[in-house]
């Protein structure tokens, strides 16, 4: 059953885990595999669920950004319009508005119910990998090839602030819940925190070696930071103190930037993809896996959580091209 | 080797190579003494080392020569002469020299990276002498330099190669310690005789793991888009390890390319038998050779371009080789241009990747008597050229045959569990419907009262005047306060405020324009918006009709006309009766009729902007709902449900 904790129950982490079971939390999460959906016909890159819980959308490196009923995993409609690979996409925050990144170095703003592109963001001079709305939704956040992080405004499609934030590639940026700070990961193993209105850089996280950083994210309460590095490790910082708490293992990640998400609607999940073909399931306190998902025939790039429901939806590359939905039975 | 200067470890100097500056030191010069502090120069005929002090040639005299050869080897052999530098080349290698390393890019908060050639030369303890003597030998045209020696540093060299920022020290590239000399790079290396203006390492010295990806690739002989800029990849994956089973990519291919795909399935394992490493013996000084070396030796190290079916068709070694020879060519012309199109390079880039797409049917049609089979149920003739098919009936035979055998399945895939987003669909439609309903009604209600409206006024309009009605106002009001118009600023008697302000309004309000490209055209609603055309503009003016200032004038108020307007009792209570002054004096009802009206449009605009909106709603609802799941839809997609019974995924199911 769905039960809605607040993030901050997640603040002591203390790691007495009895404080955690006085709610109605179930041990092991038991996905089942429910639904494959079909349709890509190249590697897809990215999926995300719609705020509202409603739609999954998924990018593919086929040009083509698909819309699917979350719920029933049934096909709604495409995206038609960039001109080479996407790599992510991203919704707003009403549901109504998707921004999606891609190699011909633009991002794209597409209104959801019509399925017209109503912006295209120009500006990054290399490949733009990973893109994300405020919580406000009236800025968008890309990190490219170029090595750097700009800042649109959504209403306009001009590019307010770029940030030299990285000397190589930027893997992955995101807003923290408020939307005052940015996370952003490159593959020059750093991961800074930068003031959203200034553009300043607050904070860098560094660790003793520094492998390349496939994948950043904050917590839902915006007190953690998860980053996944291409050492098969995913790491929780508590990023004011600049200290890592948690590290999960056993998964392999050395290549692809694999998406991992916070799952808060059950238990407290970390969920990830791998490139064994299985999706990853840590219990965040323990540490422990809890579950491994199989069903995928190739490197699982992304895997995210449904708002709402205990809901899981993963992406797979080339040799699969297939989204699969797991539910809690 | 210009900046190379670092090793001055003459091999002829009889002593072990790696000897410290102490007993068995290696003597030098004319002096004969072991003293390797200050400035040396090389001969390049017997590789004996001379102080500069010694010989009279001081290093800025050095800077100019480029081949030198010491008093004896000269006085033996006439023909060596010592030759000097072209002026401006002289100037730019005293510009280099001070920072020959190879420039690391980034932005200001990368670390420098210390140059990596510098330790690797002495690490291997190739001498210098050889590596003179090898490139003269070379068919390019890098000349032989004096070496100009910082003796001491070669003692501070271990044999290790060292790991940097860039240099992971264990891949095939780090190890290299020579430089290949037909690279880019290396063409750009004032050692090979290149302007010095890209400044990086041999790109088969760039390190497999920790390079920059654009640097990595093996360039210019394969296409001038370096190709890290074609590869379409997502979530582009760091290139440290061999690419897996590159065959297995293929199956993607079109059959058009079959001829090239199994060709090019061919070639990776025969590629695989080329050894590793690649140490300098291996270099083949012949550039054909050479070519297909480093095109072998890339299958090797598995970088991610093999993997992509784009590439594919480069994969066949002969037409790499073609295309690097023609590639080689052009390349020089067209750096120069790309230089100046900096700012256009997205055309270009463009124009590029079409070229780049291009290639494979280019190269299919110089591929003759292997076209393949036409798709066609039954049909075996022979394909055309850049289809499946040998005629469109063909295609459209096939094309019926896959409709039929899938799509049955598929409507009966769709209909097996019930469709979430047209359940919402309907849900929306429905509250649409009664917002409308209850739009209409108050639209209804809104006109009522317009109808009332208009009958007071005309009732008001018949009463009669009473000329010496007390007036409420007068001398109990205090005339010494002094409001101040709000539109123009000027002190006016609270009296006749209100009269003033709204003559003040609709003086500054009809000097602008408010309107729309559109008329209004909105059925059964009787006045509304002003819409009166401005072909200055082309607009229809959209105020309120009853208050546009701009386009209608307050009517003459004849001398008789009463004012009319419904007295109230605290403010809501109605009393029934009218207010008997004649209009033009009455200053406290003044216009009350105009903006009772405009009140009621307003009202009336309102309902009309809502009913508006929820048609559009349901404008939008209806089409998605058409739209789903339609023939392409269906073909194209499947959604396999695993559970026939729980298709649901919600853990409530009614939202």
């Amino acid at each position: 059953m769905a039960t809605k904790e607040s993030g901050d129950a997640r603040a002591q982490l203390a790691l007495s885990s009895s404080a955690s079971q006085s709610k109605e939390v179930p041990e092991n999460p038991n996905y089942a595999l429910r639904c494959t959906l079909v349709g890509h016909t190249e590697a897809v890159s990215s999926v995300k669920f719609s705020p509202n819980g409603e739609w999954l959308a998924s990018s593919s490196a086929d040009r083509l950004i698909i819309i699917w009923g979350a719920y029933d995993g049934k096909y709604e409609k495409t995206l038609y319009g960039h001109n080479l690979e996407i790599s992510d996409v991203a919704w707003s925050s009403d549901s109504s508005r998707l921004v999606s990144a891609s190699d011909d170095k633009t991002l794209k703003l597409w209104d959801v119910r019509s399925g017209k592109c109503l912006k295209t963001l120009k500006g990054h001079s290399n490949y733009v990998f990973c893109c994300n709305f405020n919580p406000p939704s009236n800025l968008i956040i890309s990190g490219s090839f170029d090595e750097t992080v700009k800042i649109w405004e959504v209403k306009t499609g001009k590019c307010l602030k770029t940030l030299s934030a990285h000397s190589d590639p930027v893997s992955a940026v995101h807003f923290n819940c408020s939307g005052s700070l940015i996370v952003s990961g490159s593959y020059d193993g750093l991961c800074r925190i930068w003031d959203a209105a200034s553009g300043q850089c607050l904070k860098t996280l560094v660790d003793d070696d520094n492998p390349p950083v496939s994948f950043v994210r904050f917590s839902p309460n915006g007190k953690y930071i998860l980053t996944a590095t291409l050492d098969n490790t995913l790491k929780l910082w508590d990023y004011s103190r600049g200290r890592c708490l948690k590290t999960y293992t056993g998964h392999k990640n050395e290549k692809y930037c694999i998406f991992a998400n916070f799952s808060v609607t059950g238990g407290k999940w970390i969920v990830s993809g791998s490139e064994d073909n299985l999706v990853y399931i840590w219990n965040l306190q323990t540490k422990e896996i809890v579950q491994k998902l199989q069903g995928h025939t190739d490197v699982v790039i992304s895997a995210v959580c449904h708002p709402t429901e205990n809901l899981i939806a993963s992406a797979a590359l080339e040799n699969d091209k297939t989204i699969k939905l797991w539910i809690t039975c | 080797m210009e900046g190379d200067g670092s090793d001055p470890e003459p091999p002829d100097a009889g002593e072990d190579s790696k000897s410290e500056n102490g007993e068995n030191a290696p003597i030098y010069c004319i002096c004969r003494k072991p003293d390797i502090n200050c400035f040396m120069i090389g001969c390049d005929n017997c590789n004996e080392w001379f102080h500069g002090d010694c010989i009279r040639i001081t290093e800025k005299m050095a800077k100019a020569i480029r081949e030198w050869y010491c008093r004896e080897c000269r006085e033996k052999d006439p023909k060596l002469e010592i030759r000097y530098r072209h002026k401006k080349s002289r100037e730019r290698d005293g510009n280099e020299r001070d920072g020959s390393e190879p420039r690391d890019e980034g932005g200001g908060r990368k670390r420098p990276v210390p140059d990596p050639d510098l330790q690797r030369r002495a690490g291997s303890g190739t001498g210098v002498g050889a590596m003179l003597a090898r490139g003269s030998a070379s068919p390019h045209k890098s000349s032989p330099q004096p070496l100009v020696a910082t003796p001491s540093q070669h003692h501070q060299q271990q044999q290790q190669i060292k790991r940097s920022a860039r240099m992971c020290g264990e891949c095939e590239a780090c190890r290299r310690t020579e430089d290949c000399g037909h690279c880019d790079f290396c063409r750009d290396m004032k050692k090979f005789g290149g302007p010095n203006k890209i400044r990086q390492k041999c790109r088969l010295r760039q390190c497999q793991l920790r390079a920059r990806e654009s640097y990595k690739y093996f360039p210019s002989s394969l296409s001038p888009v370096t190709p890290s800029e074609s590869l379409p990849r997502p979530r582009r994956p760091l290139p440290t390890q061999q690419q897996p089973q590159p065959s297995q990519k293929l199956g993607r291919i079109r059959e058009d390319e079959g001829a090239v795909a199994s060709s090019a399935v061919k070639e990776p394992p025969e590629a695989t038998a080329t050894p590793e490493p690649l140490s300098d013996e291996d270099l083949p000084l012949d550039p054909d050779l050479y070519q297909d070396f480093c095109a072998g030796a890339f299958d090797d190290h598995g970088l991610p371009w093999m993997s992509d079916t784009e590439e594919s068709p480069f994969l066949d070694p002969a037409l790499r080789k073609r295309a690097v020879k023609v590639k080689h060519v052009k390349r020089r012309e067209k750096k120069s241009e790309k230089k100046k199109e900096e700012r256009y390079k997205r055309h270009r880039q463009k124009q590029k990747h079409k070229d780049k797409w291009k290639h494979p049917e280019r190269a299919d049609a110089k591929d003759p008597a292997s076209l393949p089979q036409c798709l066609g149920p039954g049909c075996v003739r022979p394909a055309q050229p850049n289809s499946k098919y040998c005629s469109d009936d063909c295609g459209m035979k096939l094309a019926a045959n896959r409709i039929y055998e899938i799509l049955p399945q598929r409507i009966q895939q769709w209909q097996q569990s019930p469709c979430i987003a047209e359940e919402h669909g309907k849900k929306l439609l429905e509250r649409i419907r009664r917002e409308q309903q209850s739009a209409r009604t108050r639209l209804q209600e809104m006109e009522r009262r317009f109808h009332e409206l208009e009958a007071i006024i005309l009732r008001a309009k018949q009463q009669a005047v009473r000329e010496d009605e007390e007036s409420n106002e007068g001398d109990s009001d205090d005339t010494d306060l002094q409001i101040f118009c709000v539109s123009c600023g000027h002190p006016i008697n609270p009296r006749v405020a209100l009269r003033h302000m709204e003559r003040c309004y609709a003086k500054y309000e009809s000097q602008t324009s408010f309107g729309s490209m559109y008329p209004t055209r909105i059925e059964g609603a009787t006045r509304l918006f002003c819409d009166v055309y401005n072909p200055q503009s082309k607009t229809y003016c959209k105020r309120l009709q009853v208050l546009c200032p701009e386009h209608s004038r307050d009517p003459k108020v004849p001398a008789d006309e009463v004012c009319g307007c419904p007295l109230v009792r605290d403010v809501f209570e109605l009393t029934g009766d009218f207010c008997r002054l004649p209009k033009r004096q009455c200053n406290r009802h003044y216009c009350w009729e105009k903006l009772r009206r405009a009140e009621v449009d307003l009202e009336r605009v309102r309902v009309w902007y809502k009913l508006d909106e929820l048609f559009e709603q349901e404008r939008n609802v209806r089409t998605a709902m058409t739209n789903r799941a339609g023939l392409l839809a269906l073909m194209l997609h499947q959604t396999i449900q695993h559970d026939p019974l729980t298709t649901d995924l919600r853990s409530s199911a009614d939202r």
